[in-house]
């Protein structure tokens, strides 16, 4: 069952929602769009073709988060109390929701799950917007998913001009939609239409046949050097992908914190070890790393690609390297003719 | 292929052809549009993909510092990195009878930001011609000002030429009018220190610590960065304000005397933090205490590395500005 | 003026007080609220070190070290001069005004002045009141913007 909510509509819904939850959704602030508190009045920015600058990952796994205080004078420790208020994050795209939903399987499992995760998890509902005109930098057809795919969200809008399309797909996406008009034959046919054509604007970006083990084949090629050449090896990547999750646990002694902060794999200092050593000495490990992790390595834990195509990597690498062109180019290097390094 | 981008392949071909250097260092455009990548030429064949236009970002200085000083460099240089190059000569990060400089005098980096901010991200190629900017984009064709779209310190840049090139491919620019970085500084300097604190802060807290900003600077090569130490730690390393505060501050400071204005920080930063509001202050004192203008020679220590007994009536009064 | 006694942190060169007296008073009888670094020259002192106090809550930061021609290192405290009031010039840029950043250059007949000079400074801070500008490690319930 699909349904339909005019856009003229859309304030006093998200009114209706701001009683019983903090609403955020995006916004321009600084020249950008970002997921910001909204309150009513403000002006959405939900038709642009690319998403927020910053991930919503930070939702759930904040840059910097405290994990707990301790006094050292009297050898006690405190763990935060984790009250997370209820989050209706309003806007996000297919790609970012996806995104979660992937860092689910690192954050939330059943053996181990991360009690600061969950914790916000649990209190987040995610309703996200369809992408009607992709970016030039989005690739998530590439990826095994589309500008109006579900994974990760509690409901779909489609924008079809007055009104949008409503798809919810769980209980609480139910709740937040509820008594709504059933969409018609045309909507859904509107629907159908719009999505076919983001997705025909969306050309492929590489080819993923066999794609992890060629990679693994390749691991020494001379290619990855080549990259590293212009990488900056800044963590501009890392730090606005959304399914990005290293991070970095440090005692802030002056502060008698202990705290979590996101980490990147392309800093020398990530991988670096006490004693001096590093695994991956030089910037050539350090992107090969990179793209490894999220196009092969992914795969042995989640049987999916650790990337879902927002191109967030694409539009701010201030080198202009382009993961897509990177991928090409591996799957073009022959396996048989490796160099090593 | 632009009259320039001729000329710099043909010098650059003929230093790979005739060994006179081990690697030419330029641009080369890639995928995305907007953004020219540093590219590392060591074949006379590999030229034909080099391009050199005003969306060339990055100071390809900053590259130097990742060859032993053996390597022999033919590099691409614009007024600040020919700047930037004599920097690196002084605090002796290469040789320079091992670099070949093709000299550059620049019109001034377009902004991309600038240029989205009225295209729309969806770019697909760009073009320059004369005083416009062409833009392509899926939906539209833009004819934008050229003026109008040049990176901030590019528009307050004082030497667009190169000072010390080996060769120069193109005629020398008007140098620029040293009023405007100083109007700047002097209108931030209006402010009440309340009002300038609220400022940093507010350029300060969106900072992700990407560290994008240290990677672009040529300046910026130290193995491990005071962020990085850990006995004891100065700053901290997460988005805290106390860690972005001390992150922006210091690392400025440690450009004093070193820094070029060239604004590679700026335009490598995600979040838009125009942070070189810092370092041109710096730059200022520095010529106005000490007369010193960074990368004007290979020879001249800064400042801070100057200890002179000359100093001495300067800082003796106390509470008092120097 | 404010009835909370100032946060002053003071970088004390070793060599610089010539009087064991003063030494002394400094070592022992030193005020509660002034918190004392030494260091063996004030060349050693990094811009980190005095930012460090300021984010740690300092209300003013004072810097005592040696004249010009009298370093014990020779040139250290040349070293730390131009640095050191360029920083603090920076800082009073960003809001954290020069006047809480204080040098004295101490000389061999120099007795009983580092207490004059600290209760002179303290002075000045009270009436220019606690330092909130740049506090942001100190957590709040000590005056600093640290929650």
């Amino acid at each position: 069952m699909t349904y339909r909510l005019p856009k003229k509509d859309l304030d006093q819904t998200l009114r209706g929602w701001a009683n019983q939850a903090e609403v955020f959704a995006p916004q321009k602030r600084e020249g950008y769009a970002q997921f910001l508190p909204w309150e009513a009045g403000n002006e959405l920015l939900l038709d642009e073709p690319h998403n927020t600058r910053f991930p919503p990952k930070a939702f759930f796994l904040p840059q910097s988060e405290t994990l707990l205080t301790y006094n050292r004078k009297l050898s006690q420790l405190e763990m935060p109390a984790l009250q997370i208020s209820p989050r209706i994050i309003f806007g996000i795209r297919p790609c970012d929701a996806r995104a979660v939903a992937l860092l689910d399987t690192v954050f939330a499992t059943q053996e181990n799950p991360d009690p600061y995760w969950q914790a916000r998890r649990e209190q987040t509902i995610l309703i996200g917007v369809g992408c009607n005109q992709p970016a030039t930098t989005c690739f998530c057809t590439s990826v095994g998913s589309s500008p109006f795919a579900h994974a990760g969200l509690d409901a779909l809008l489609i924008d079809l001009g007055e009104a949008y399309l409503v798809e919810r797909f769980t209980e609480r996406g139910e709740a937040l939609f509820a008594n709504l008009a059933s969409a018609d034959a045309n909507d859904i046919e509107q629907a159908g239409n719009i999505q076919k054509q983001a997705e025909a604007l969306l050309e492929t970006a590489f080819i993923t046949d066999n794609l992890k083990d060629h990679l693994d084949q390749i691991f020494d090629s001379s290619l990855w050097g080549e990259f590293a050449q212009s990488c900056l090896g800044c963590g501009i990547c890392t730090f606005l992908c959304p399914t990005c999750f290293c991070f970095d646990i440090v005692d802030e002694a002056q502060r008698d914190e202990r705290v979590r902060n996101w980490d990147t794999c392309m800093f020398r200092v990530y991988s670096l070890e006490a004693s001096g050593h590093n695994p991956r000495p030089t910037r050539a490990e350090r992107t090969r790393q990179r793209l490894m992790h999220k196009f092969s390595y992914w795969l042995e834990h989640a049987d999916q690609f650790g990337c879902t195509g927002c191109g967030r990597c694409v539009r701010y690498c201030p080198v202009g390297l382009d993961i897509r062109a990177m991928i090409r180019k591996a799957v073009a290097t022959p396996s048989e003719a490796v160099h090593v390094n | 292929m632009t009259e320039l981008e001729t000329k710099i392949r043909a010098e650059a071909e003929r230093l790979l052809t005739e060994h006179v250097v081990d690697v030419v260092i330029a641009f080369r455009q890639e995928d995305a549009p907007l953004h020219p990548q540093p590219a590392f030429f060591t074949r006379a064949e590999e030229l034909e993909s080099l391009t050199y236009n005003g969306l060339c970002a990055n100071n390809l200085a900053n590259y130097l510092t990742r060859y032993p000083q053996e390597t022999r460099i033919g590099m691409v240089v614009r007024g600040c990195e020919n700047r930037s190059v004599n920097a690196l000569l002084v605090e002796k990060q290469h040789i320079r009878e091992n670099l070949v400089l093709l000299g550059i005098p620049c019109e001034g980096i377009l902004d991309w930001r600038r240029i989205v901010a009225l295209t729309g991200e969806n770019v697909l190629s760009v073009e320059e011609k004369d005083d416009s900017v062409i833009v392509h984009t899926h939906e539209n064709t833009f004819e934008l000002s050229r003026v109008e779209l040049l990176h901030p310190s590019c528009q307050r840049c004082l030497h667009p030429n190169p000072i010390s090139a080996d060769v120069l491919l193109g005629e020398p620019k008007p140098e620029g009018d040293p009023t405007l970085m100083r109007l700047r500084i002097e209108e931030l300097e209006k402010l009440t220190p309340t009002e300038r604190n609220a400022w940093f802060k507010h350029e300060a807290e969106r900072c992700i610590r990407c560290y994008a900003c240290r990677e672009a600077c040529p300046m910026c090569y130290c193995t491990e960065c005071f962020v990085d130490h850990t006995e004891p730690r100065w700053t901290e390393s997460g988005v805290t304000p106390a860690g972005m505060q001390a992150w922006h501050i210091i690392r400025a400071f440690h450009q004093t005397g070193r820094c070029t204005s060239c604004g590679a920080c700026e335009r490598a930063c995600p979040m838009d933090i125009q942070m070189t509001y810092l370092t041109d202050k710096l730059n200022l004192d520095m010529a106005d205490a000490y007369q010193f203008e960074v990368g004007m020679d290979a020879e001249t220590q800064p400042p801070f590395a100057t200890l002179t007994l000359d100093d001495k009536n300067r800082f003796i009064a106390q509470g008092k500005r120097s | 003026m404010s009835t909370t006694p100032m946060k002053i942190a003071l970088f004390q060169c070793r060599w610089c007080l010539y009087s064991p007296e003063d030494q002394a008073w400094v070592d022992n009888d030193l005020p509660e609220n002034i918190h004392l670094v030494k260091v063996p020259c004030t060349g050693r002192i990094d811009p980190l070190f005095i930012l460090n106090a300021v984010q740690g809550g300092a209300d003013g930061v004072m810097i005592s070290g040696c004249l010009p021609e009298k370093c014990h290192f020779k040139e250290g405290n040349l070293a730390a001069r131009r640095q050191l009031a360029e920083f603090s010039q920076f800082l009073d840029y960003i809001g954290y005004a020069q006047d809480r950043v204080r040098f004295v250059w101490l000389d061999l007949q120099d007795r009983g002045r580092i207490q004059r000079e600290l209760a002179a400074f303290e002075s000045a801070l009270e009436q220019l009141g606690p330092a909130q500008t740049l506090a942001t490690r100190a957590p709040a319930a000590t005056g600093g913007t640290h929650d």
